[in-house]
């Protein structure tokens, strides 16, 4: 018996597809369907019900976090990236390669960790700008709260995207971005006009990925914020935990899923229009 | 021949590996100093008491969370023939449910240090009666901290404090109910305060429309929310108090008197049990119904709440107030470390301001109020 060319292609995707299925899949249905059912049996949507009475403050709070999260990521990531490309003065050029990748190796967990002591009101950030004068003790904030998380999420995740960004900008004909530069246009015009349109796919993407990486994260509103108001995770960590609610905890699992799917979304079209244009 | 050489030696090894294997798992809620009281004060006395068996600590995690965490792990053993745990301590709102859904061992009759503890913590948690079940590793208070350097007259009531707070906006700060149990008991002391009935919270019965009642109070308790600091945990609002960044604080009272001893915190703060009272609750030794080990199991406990462990670990070492009557602790402790527990909060308060949580179905309903109309 001989096996055709099809068949031996299934054979060959077959354990993955397993894996898939076995681990992501099943688990998957199993918490869709205790989100849409009552403990006692049938279908209702009390949990959906329950998870917006009790967290949908804390869903908008997620979603807020999350893309200004994604927006200051792609700024600072474009500064980074175009710096590498364009910048003219080997000294910062070397610095900055050496060091911006470094976020990428610090678990999200200790970088609260260390935002805790960074960020907090009498701690490393304000005492040293206390201690240079710039600021009076008493002018000190704590920034452990929305903006600590975006401040931990934003350092973590620059790296990755200024990795695929610096990349892609690498990979451009460097002959249109010196026609530019040889036309009189600055540096910043260049990065902008010239280069960033052509790798918006690229970045685009890292964000998108970037955004559905923030939106799983746990340890750090947890260990950076108070939980009023707080990120979904928590919530859900926090339903389970306390109550064994596994119900709404589901519910809420749900709608982190529609909103990475929005995210997931921009990705595949992005990938099927690529594959188109090949 | 070599195959023999094996076979003797593996069974030379299995016969005298049971002396040496003996191991008792204790699973403990709540925070870390109540794993530290097990894994260093503890286990280390019970295994110098029974050589060859060892004793693995475990934590579960701070609050009710924790022992829901217990309660899951013995819930899921149910239908198997021996748990993983041997010795549980948990909070009084789990220890109710274990035993109605009879998942703890009716143990106290075979431990005599069981008669010393009579108080009403032994019999009933939350509304469920325990007896049999239970016996108090300690009793504990939550209460306000302050800096003293900060405010030179504390509240007296949480009418004052509520006042203080719209005064000093960002200076009160808690942990919210997420991150622990001295938040939650913060949130019961205010449903108790401005909410109504609070003695019917207390000792029920049920009345399902009660909650509706404490509409005004979460309006209150949101619009306070508004001038205060939520911490992240029962440690978090002892590290802003250390750090000066707010000035008062829901804290356990134990916690409170460690970290000033360790030096965590500075000698300016100060305790206040606030009228018309906080909370305050035991935490309960038990053994799991499928406990492997039931006799070293009962013998851990005899120990662990025998007077003089109670005197030297609990009052002396750990801050609580003690599990079992505090009579039986008398010539056990010198007077300097006995007071020491009520340097700030008298027996007197104490005895008027100290208030048991809700029974559990009221203290359902307010955790669930309060994420429904203060956190949300």
């Amino acid at each position: 018996m001989s096996i055709s060319q099809r068949q031996l292609a299934l054979l060959l995707v077959a354990p993955g597809l397993a894996l898939v299925a076995a681990l992501f899949l099943y688990p998957l249905s199993f918490s869709l369907i205790s989100a849409f059912t009552r403990p006692q049996g049938g279908i209702s949507l009390d949990a959906f019900r329950k998870a917006w009475e009790l967290y949908s403050s804390d869903m908008l709070f997620t979603v807020v976090i999350v893309l200004a999260s994604c927006l200051f990521t792609g700024l600072a990531a474009i500064i980074i990236a175009g710096t590498l490309t364009l910048g003219e003065n080997r000294w910062i050029v070397g610095t900055l390669k050496a060091l911006y990748r470094w976020p990428l190796f610090i678990p999200f967990i200790v970088a609260a960790q260390c935002m805790r002591t960074f960020l907090a009101k009498n701690g490393l950030m304000n005492n040293s700008f206390v201690a240079m004068g710039l600021m009076e003790p008493l002018q000190a904030v704590s920034f452990l709260d929305w903006r600590g998380i975006i401040a931990t999420f934003v350092w973590k995740q620059t790296p990755f995207v200024a990795l695929l960004l610096a990349g892609a900008l690498a990979a451009l004909d460097r002959a249109t971005l010196e026609a530019g530069r040889n036309l009189g246009a600055t540096r910043l015009r260049v990065l902008v006009e010239l280069a960033l349109p052509q790798v918006m796919p690229q970045l685009l993407v890292a964000l998108v990925l970037s955004f559905v990486t923030m939106l799983s994260v746990l340890s750090v509103p947890m260990m950076v914020a108070g939980s009023q108001p707080t990120m979904l995770t928590v919530d859900m960590a926090f339903r389970i935990n306390a109550y064994g609610d596994y119900a709404t905890a589901n519910a809420l699992g749900v709608v982190t899923y529609l909103l990475s799917a929005g995210a997931a979304i921009i990705y595949l079209k992005r990938g099927m229009a690529k594959e188109g244009a090949t | 021949m070599r195959l023999l050489t094996i076979a003797t030696s593996l069974a030379a090894l299995i016969a005298a590996s049971p002396l040496s294997a003996q191991t008792l798992n204790v699973a403990s809620a709540g925070d870390q100093n109540m794993v530290d009281y097990v894994k260093d004060y503890l286990g280390p006395m019970f295994e110098k008491a029974h050589p060859g068996v060892k004793v693995v600590s475990v934590g579960t995690g701070p609050g009710d969370a924790g022992s829901q965490k217990i309660y899951e792990k013995l819930d899921a053993q149910k239908g198997s023939a021996t748990t993983d745990f041997d010795v549980v301590v948990i909070h009084q709102k789990a220890a109710g449910l274990m035993v109605k859904e009879g998942l703890l061992s009716k143990y106290t009759a075979d431990v005599d240090t069981a008669k010393l503890a009579t108080g009403d913590a032994a019999r009933n948690a939350l509304g469920t009666d325990v007896s049999g079940y239970v016996i108090p590793m300690f009793q504990s208070q939550t209460a306000l901290a302050y800096n003293a350097d900060m405010v030179k007259t504390p509240p007296a009531t949480f009418a004052e404090l509520a006042d203080w707070a719209k005064k000093n906006p960002k200076q009160f700060g808690y942990n919210g109910i997420k991150g622990g149990m001295s938040g939650v008991a913060f949130v019961a002391g205010w449903v108790y305060a401005f909410g109504g009935d609070a003695d019917k919270l207390m000792k029920g019965p049920y009345d399902a429309a009660t909650k509706a009642n404490w509409d005004k109070a979460f309006a209150e308790l949101k619009a306070f929310n508004a001038n205060a600091t939520i911490t992240p945990g029962n440690a978090g609002t002892l590290d802003m108090l250390n750090r000066g960044e707010i000035a008062i604080g829901p804290v356990w009272v134990d916690m409170f008197y460690s970290w000033q001893a360790d030096g965590k915190l500075p000698p300016n703060m100060k305790l206040k049990l606030v009228s018309p009272g906080m909370p305050g609750q035991p935490m309960y030794y038990s053994i799991p119904e499928k406990s492997a080990q039931k006799k070293l199991a009962e013998a851990f406990i005899a120990l662990a709440t025998s007077p003089q462990v109670q005197a030297d670990g609990i009052v002396k070492k750990f801050n609580w107030y003690p599990g079992i009557d505090a009579k039986n602790l008398e010539g056990k402790l010198d007077k300097a470390a006995w007071d020491k527990l009520f340097t700030d909060v008298t027996p007197a308060e104490l005895a008027s301001n100290g208030k048991p949580f809700p029974i559990a179905p009221y203290f359902n309903d307010i955790l669930e109020g309060y994420e429904k109309k203060v956190a949300n």
